[in-house]
């Protein structure tokens, strides 16, 4: 039908006077608050949503600031110790000509981390403003930073296998510092944040654009 | 077809009012908390910044480099810069709280570095793992600081440490080692710190620590000294080498001890001088030179060749000083003319003057003061005649003129002088060569080998040749009469009388009278010592002999014929006299006589004439000690009689003859005489065997 190519109006379940349960998807009513298959809480749109994304992205931002002035990796070399943090340690990587590993270093523990931050501000705040940003690509957004999320720990695997590998005592070991732990809270903390939020929020803002756009 | 879903039964959710609001944002307020909260107790945690300014900042680094105490860290490098001007290396260090108030103005800091000294490697641990800073106060809680002037060595003495704080100076001759370890029977005791020369440039002086554990070892009268080096002797016993230890030998190092008991227990501050020798250090308790000496100027207008540094400066022939220095002076102001006089310096130990109370260069000034005065001056004496080295002595001269010691401005005070005993010593022993030289030696020697002439003429004299065979001549006539049967016969007699008193004595003693036994025996040996008394002075006689005879042989002779002859003649007559021919007769009668009388009692044997027995044996006893009375007698007589023919022959002259009787009584005399010393000799000898008959 009309729906095939680029959808002029989108009817959402809940204009439609449904709801869909998210844990078995199976539809419901709109009264309806909870899924009689599941048993799980029914509702349209999740109106705390937002708050919990915000304050959980707050605690992740948190956490963030001591992982990068804390060091990451405390190495031991025979007389020795080095500590860097995660920008030091790949300035110093670059600056002994390891572009490489450096840019990884720096996509992955900076550019993601705070690429995050960013999208899910983004995407909070764009549920609030009427219209903007295409949904298509915000859902996008979001389904790519909710599937980038659980990717972001690997900087602490890094310092996990280093950590369990090189213990030879006396003559080297590393083991992980303070910003490891407060990395890893953040990237946890920014996890649940992507995943509090209420992605059917992205239509409401579509249909209210319709809408205005149908009435005007 | 359509499948209606089957009626749920719908269950209301509770409302949650504010719940699902306040909830969620519980968690980034308690994260705020905690941040907050470790924000401050990292802060709070955090101890305050000293500055320690180093003059160099070795292997400083900041945020690496830390800051220890008792090897234990309590703080942390911060931050390293310049002090104003460039001057200094400041080094701000982060302190532990806990410790940070016990960092008080008595602090002190130091580098902690890889050291190389003949004490040993120290901080080695530092090569590694790089320089820190080590910091050491007391464990009291004093005026606060946060600046400090840190040092590049550690201290000798830290903060808080027990143990007895002392100083050293050195003698004249004495040296010091930087941080030379004080020994003790071969144990490290203590150390020495950094030596430091005194301002006057004298000596050096440094800190020294004896360990708290040894400190009962030091006491006021202990003396310390060197034992760098070593010393190597080479004796009967071989070569030797003797130093205390590898590290002394190469650092050096000084050892003490306390050579008389008694002294007062070392107070902390107390300094101690360090000897070069052990001799020298227990020489010093008696010449303690703890003050500093006295020093004057003398001003000698004399010729002073020999008088040289170091010589001595005596007071009544007692050495108070020495001689520090010489120098010429020129000083038309003073002395109206422009000549060099000489300036000599002295330096005098007070302790040396026996002073009263306060020994020390003031008192000292004063006394000499005062007996300048009374006329104490000073003079140029020899101190050696045969290096004409001199001295300077210090005496007192009476009627001196008037004169004080001076002193103007920052000189030192001049001790006025008086006439120097040189040239008279000098003059002395010039008269004595002289003297010698003025002896008339050539004459004496003229006369001497003139003598000589004569004597070798007299000597090779034909006639004097022939005396000695005429001397033995007569010699051996003296000898026969010594010879004759009646003389010879005496041993036997006194034998045979010997071996009866051995029987009658072993006869008494069966008889069980030994008190009246004992008495016979006194009388018997009384007889024996008489006998040995008489045989004593035929030495005498042979002696006389021989110098007789020897006389004979070396005579000079002048004629005096008449006196010899009369002698021998008078020599004749006496050893024909009848006395003489009676003497060894009445030995023998007397002895004849006890034998008979012991023969008598033997045969006789009764118990009951024991006691008569014994009276006669007494008797027989003491005739024979009579006539041996008489044997000195007899000698005495033949001594006088040789002593005139000695006399005799000093006149005699080959030219006259010679009395052949007085030659052969000469002969005969002498053979008497050998056959007496014979008997007395073996009397001597063996005197119980007059007794005992063997």
């Amino acid at each position: 039908m009309e729906l095939v190519g680029t959808p002029k109006k989108t009817v959402t379940a809940r204009a439609a006077g449904l709801v869909a349960c998210t844990r078995c998807a199976r539809a419901w009513p709109l009264e309806t608050e909870v899924c009689g298959r599941c048993g799980a809480k029914l509702i349209s749109r999740d109106v705390n949503s937002l708050q919990r994304v915000w304050a959980l992205w707050l605690v992740g931002l948190m956490c963030y600031v001591p992982a990068n002035l804390y060091p990451m990796l405390r190495t031991q070399q025979l007389f020795s110790v080095d500590e860097s943090t995660i920008i030091g340690g790949a300035v110093e990587l670059a600056q002994h000509g390891a572009f490489g590993i450096a840019t990884i270093i720096l996509v992955a523990s900076v550019v993601i981390p705070l690429g995050k931050f960013w999208a899910i501000a983004f995407l909070a705040l764009s549920v609030r403003e009427k219209g903007g940003y295409a949904s298509r690509h915000r859902l996008l957004m979001y389904e790519v930073v909710e599937y980038i999320g659980r990717w972001s720990m690997i900087d602490i695997f890094v310092v996990a296998i280093l950590s369990a590998l090189v213990q030879l005592q006396g003559l080297a070991s590393i083991t992980p510092g303070p910003a490891a732990f407060f990395f890893a809270l953040s990237v946890i903390f920014t996890m649940l944040s992507a995943q509090s939020f209420d992605p059917r929020m992205i239509w409401d803002a579509q249909a209210d654009t319709d809408e205005a756009s149908g009435n005007g | 077809m359509v499948e209606t879903p089957p009626k749920v039964e719908i269950e209301k959710t509770r409302k949650r009012g504010f719940s699902a609001i306040a909830l969620v944002w519980i968690i980034p307020v308690l994260a705020l908390f905690v941040a907050f909260g470790v924000a401050w107790q990292s802060y709070n945690a955090r101890g305050p910044v000293i500055v320690v300014t180093f003059t160099d900042g070795s292997g400083i680094a900041a945020g690496e480099t830390k800051l220890k105490y008792r090897d234990i860290e309590v703080g942390e490098v911060e931050e390293v810069g310049f002090s104003e001007g460039l001057g200094e290396v400041e080094v701000h260090i982060r302190l532990k709280k806990d410790i940070a108030e016990y960092v008080d103005e008595s602090s002190v800091f130091w580098i902690i570095q890889p050291e190389v000294t003949a004490q040993g490697i120290s901080g080695l641990s530092t090569v590694l793992s790089g320089v820190y800073i080590e910091g050491s106060w007391d464990n009291e809680i004093g005026t606060a600081s946060t600046r400090f002037k840190g040092s590049d060595v550690a201290p000798l003495i830290k903060p808080g440490d027990s143990g007895l704080q002392i100083a050293f100076r050195t003698t004249t001759n004495g040296s010091l080692t930087d941080n030379a370890p004080i020994m003790f029977r071969g144990i490290q005791v203590g150390q020495v710190g950094r030596a430091q020369i005194a301002r006057s440039g004298a000596f050096a002086i440094t800190e020294g620590l004896i360990y708290e554990e040894h400190r009962h070892l030091v006491n006021s009268s202990t003396r310390f000294w060197e034992t760098s080096g070593f010393t190597v002797s080479i004796g009967p016993t071989g070569a030797d080498i003797d130093f205390s230890s590898l590290a002394t030998l190469v650092g050096g190092g000084i050892t003490f001890d306390t050579f008389v008991s008694g002294g007062d227990d070392a107070r902390d501050g107390e300094v101690f001088e360090v000897f070069e020798d052990k001799e020298t250090a227990r020489n010093s308790l008696f010449t303690t030179s703890e003050v500093d000496p006295l020093k004057l100027s003398i001003i000698f207008d004399e010729n002073v060749s020999g008088l040289t540094v170091d010589a001595p400066v005596e007071l009544s022939g007692f050495r108070i000083g020495s001689v520090e220095s010489l120098s010429g002076i020129v000083d038309f102001n003073q002395f109206g003319d422009s000549r060099v006089r000489l300036n000599v310096i002295i330096s005098i130990q007070p302790a040396r003057l026996g002073l009263p109370g306060d020994v020390s260069a003031a008192a000292a000034l004063t006394l000499i003061q005062d007996r300048v005065v009374n006329g104490l001056r000073a003079r140029l004496a020899s101190a050696s005649l045969l290096t004409g080295g001199l001295k300077v002595e210090l005496v007192e001269v009476e009627d001196a003129p008037l004169a004080r010691l001076t002193q103007t401005g920052l000189d030192l005070p001049i001790m006025p002088t008086t006439k120097s005993e040189t040239s008279d010593a000098a003059a002395t022993v010039e008269g004595v060569f002289t003297r010698i030289n003025n002896l008339p030696i050539e004459e004496l020697l003229n006369s001497a080998i003139n003598v000589m002439n004569s004597a070798e003429t007299l000597m090779s004299n034909g006639d004097l040749q022939k005396v000695p065979g005429d001397v033995s001549t007569l010699l051996s006539d003296i000898s026969n009469i010594v010879t004759s049967e009646d003389v010879k016969n005496i041993p036997v007699a006194l034998n045979a009388t010997l071996t009866r008193v051995e029987g009658l004595v072993a006869e008494l003693e069966r008889q069980r009278i030994a008190e009246v036994l004992g008495k016979t025996l006194t009388s018997a040996s009384e007889a024996a010592d008489a006998v040995t008394s008489s045989v004593a002075g035929v030495p005498e006689l042979v002696a006389e002999i021989q110098t007789v005879a020897a006389k004979a042989a070396t005579l000079e002779f002048d004629v005096l014929i008449k006196e010899l002859t009369s002698l021998t003649s008078s020599a004749e007559a006496l050893v024909s006299s009848p006395e003489t021919a009676q003497l060894p007769v009445a030995l023998a009668g007397a002895l004849d006589q006890l034998n008979a009388t012991l023969k008598e009692l033997r045969e006789g044997g009764a118990v009951q004439n024991v006691n008569q027995t014994l009276a006669s044996a007494r008797t027989a006893a003491d005739s024979i000690a009579v006539s041996a009375r008489d044997l000195p007698q007899v000698i005495t007589r033949l001594n006088g009689l040789f002593a005139q023919a000695g006399r005799t022959i000093e006149g005699f002259n080959q030219g006259d003859e010679l009395s052949r009787s007085a030659q052969s009584a000469l002969r005969d005399i002498q053979q008497a005489a050998k056959a007496l010393e014979k008997l007395a000799r073996t009397i001597e000898r063996n005197p119980n065997s007059l007794l005992l008959g063997r």
